[in-house]
């Protein structure tokens, strides 16, 4: 029988098997054009801009427009999710015989559903500290902030984050905390500094240390080992329109630079972007332990104090391979070490669904019991 | 209207719905307040697996070492900057700075107008430069010293010290309120009469 109400049209269409092919096929394509982008882009970036997202956008070059060419992995598989699930519901058989088969199915479609949550929702940065220190923030190395600290407290700083994405259009820049505006003249992904010559033409900063440099665009690395430098070109401006200067802004300047406005001083950097915690972990000790009498390590851990005055925390942990600090919300694990054994790095991992696909294989393990089981017992009691 | 086309409308629609949805998140300034930090240890790439490589500080230029003043705080440096001291008086206010950088670093003029531009004051031409050069003696030579306040309700002022070692220029500055600096100003200068050679 014909479906005669929307509803019914709009899930024969999304029950449909030629849906079904036709998202498998878009899949195995989008594997095809993710593999390939890989040797421009480095695993990480094809992953990003193939997979975890709903559409593969291209910018053609010279051009700030963005141009959506094919359907990404999350629409793909969001679709595919839809069809299926919509399938099982509306095809196939509702009877106690098999109810295993439904759980071992509804296990599968949490994987998915975890799969998703990671794509879409999941923080990755890292925390690099050193023996005595305590921290409060973690850093992600894949995307940049513009970050403008105001000193003039004696106390605190005041931070204005202006994230990655703001700084590569052209448009100004302004915030109520901010008594003058910003305007990124130039945004490089990647670049090489060096100092300028005399031969060398005037740089285009008139402040900061950027005055002697000189800034060359340079093609972004993709290697997993290779980090990109990338450099801005900022202008500033007071609310009047005076002039404050140009400054030349790089992950490769350890030292912040910047001005001072009616008294209040001014620090900007651009640095890995800041994920402020609630909590600090102050590190006590690193341990690089190895095998009597040999240079294999045996393990690497790191005893933390976690203190979060608001809650009443206020306790150590020990972080080891494998046994990550769950806390707030996010987990730490070990991931490296540096500066002879003084600097302990770890990977902060937020992922709202890190339990979905524990809570899979469960259902998994549980439906194929529960179906075989029954399978077995109909078996049994019909041989004897 | 065929069926196809129907189906094809319909899924249409939900494609709408969904990238709207992922066009939604949008990144915004985000302003907190947070603590003070002395410089962060070296930043590295992520790397995911241990064992990992080494990672050292940067290297810190040689030739000159300096004594900080009494009750001056020194916090080890972070990149071309190679020190940095918060002098006692008006802690907060006022704070010097050691950067060295190779040959000349684009001269003295072109420094002198980049030092004024950043307390909000006009270039100047090579006379008027020559008029507010000075100099005090270190064991290592003359080191010239340029002192400039801002303009405004709020001053700022700025006292430098530069010399030449070699084939890098130092420059030490001091830098912050005009009363801070002002009552910190003769520490800054014993120290730069102190610089002598890096024996290591």
């Amino acid at each position: 029988m014909r479906p005669n109400t929307p509803w019914q049209k709009l899930v024969d269409a999304l029950t449909s098997m030629k849906l079904t092919l036709a998202c498998l096929g878009l899949m195995m394509a989008l594997t095809v054009i993710c593999t390939l982008a890989q040797v421009p882009l480095g695993t990480h970036a094809a992953v990003d801009r193939t997979i975890r997202t709903f559409l593969v956008w291209w910018q053609p070059e010279g051009s700030s427009l963005n141009i959506p060419v094919f359907p990404g992995g999350g629409l793909i598989g969001a679709l595919l999710f839809i069809n299926l699930a919509l399938g099982q519901f509306m095809k196939l058989e509702w009877s106690r015989r098999k109810i295993g088969l439904w759980i071992a199915h509804l296990g599968l479609a949490f994987l998915f559903l975890g799969e998703f949550s990671t794509a879409f929702f999941q923080v990755e940065s890292h925390m690099p500290i050193e023996i005595g220190q305590t921290r409060d923030y973690t850093e992600d190395y894949r995307q940049m902030e513009l970050a403008v600290v105001e000193k003039t407290d004696a106390q605190h700083d005041s931070a204005t984050a202006i994230p990655e994405s703001m700084l590569k259009g052209s448009s100004e820049i302004s915030h109520p905390s901010l008594p003058f505006k910003l305007r990124v003249k130039h945004y490089y992904e990647n670049a090489a500094l060096s100092m300028r010559s005399p031969s060398d033409p005037p740089s285009e900063a008139t402040a900061g240390v950027g005055a002697d440099l000189v800034v060359h665009p340079e093609p972004p690395v993709s290697g997993e080992d290779q980090q990109n430098t990338i450099a801005a070109l900022v202008s500033a401006s007071a609310l009047d329109g005076r002039d404050l200067g140009s400054l030349w802004l790089s992950n490769a300047l350890g030292a912040p630079q910047g001005f001072i406005i009616e008294g209040r001083d001014f620090a900007l950097s651009l640095r890995p972007r800041r994920y402020y915690l609630p909590f600090s972990l102050t590190l006590k000790e690193f341990h690089h332990d190895k095998y009597a009498g040999t240079d294999i390590p045996k393990n690497f851990s790191s005893l933390v104090h976690l203190s979060e005055p608001g809650r009443g925390e206020d306790r150590d942990a020990l972080i080891s391979m494998n046994n990550p600090l769950r806390y707030g919300g996010k987990a730490f694990y070990q991931a490296s070490f540096g500066k002879n054994d003084t600097l302990s790095v770890f990977q902060v991992i937020q992922n709202p669904g890190w339990l979905i696909p524990y809570l899979s294989c469960i259902l998994v393990s549980l439906g194929m019991l529960i179906h075989f089981g029954m399978k077995l017992a109909g078996a049994l009691g019909g041989s004897k | 209207m065929s069926k196809c086309y129907t189906d094809f409308v319909n899924i249409i629609y939900c494609l709408i719905i969904i990238i709207s949805f992922s066009a939604c998140r949008q990144e915004k300034i985000e302003v907190r307040q947070v603590s003070k930090e002395a410089p962060s240890p070296v930043s590295m790439p992520g790397a995911g697996s241990m064992p990992s490589g080494m990672i050292d500080a940067p290297p810190h230029a040689h030739g000159v070492s300096w004594t900080p003043p009494a009750g001056w705080k020194e916090a080890p440096g972070n990149g071309i900057r190679l020190a940095t001291f918060t002098p006692p008086q008006d802690p907060g206010k006022s704070e010097a700075t050691v950067v060295a950088l190779p040959g000349d670093a684009g001269g003295e003029l072109a420094n002198v107008n980049r030092w004024r531009g950043q307390i909000g004051l006009t270039p100047i031409d090579a006379g008027l430069m020559a008029e507010a050069r000075k100099s005090v003696r270190s064991n290592l030579g003359a080191v010239t010293v340029y002192d400039f306040t801002g303009e405004g309700t709020k001053k700022s002022r700025m006292v430098v010290g530069m010399i030449k070692v070699e084939e890098t220029s130092w420059y030490f500055k001091l830098m912050g309120d005009e009363k801070a600096v002002g009552q910190n100003k003769a520490a800054f200068i014993k120290l730069l009469e102190g610089l002598k050679n890096d024996a290591s």
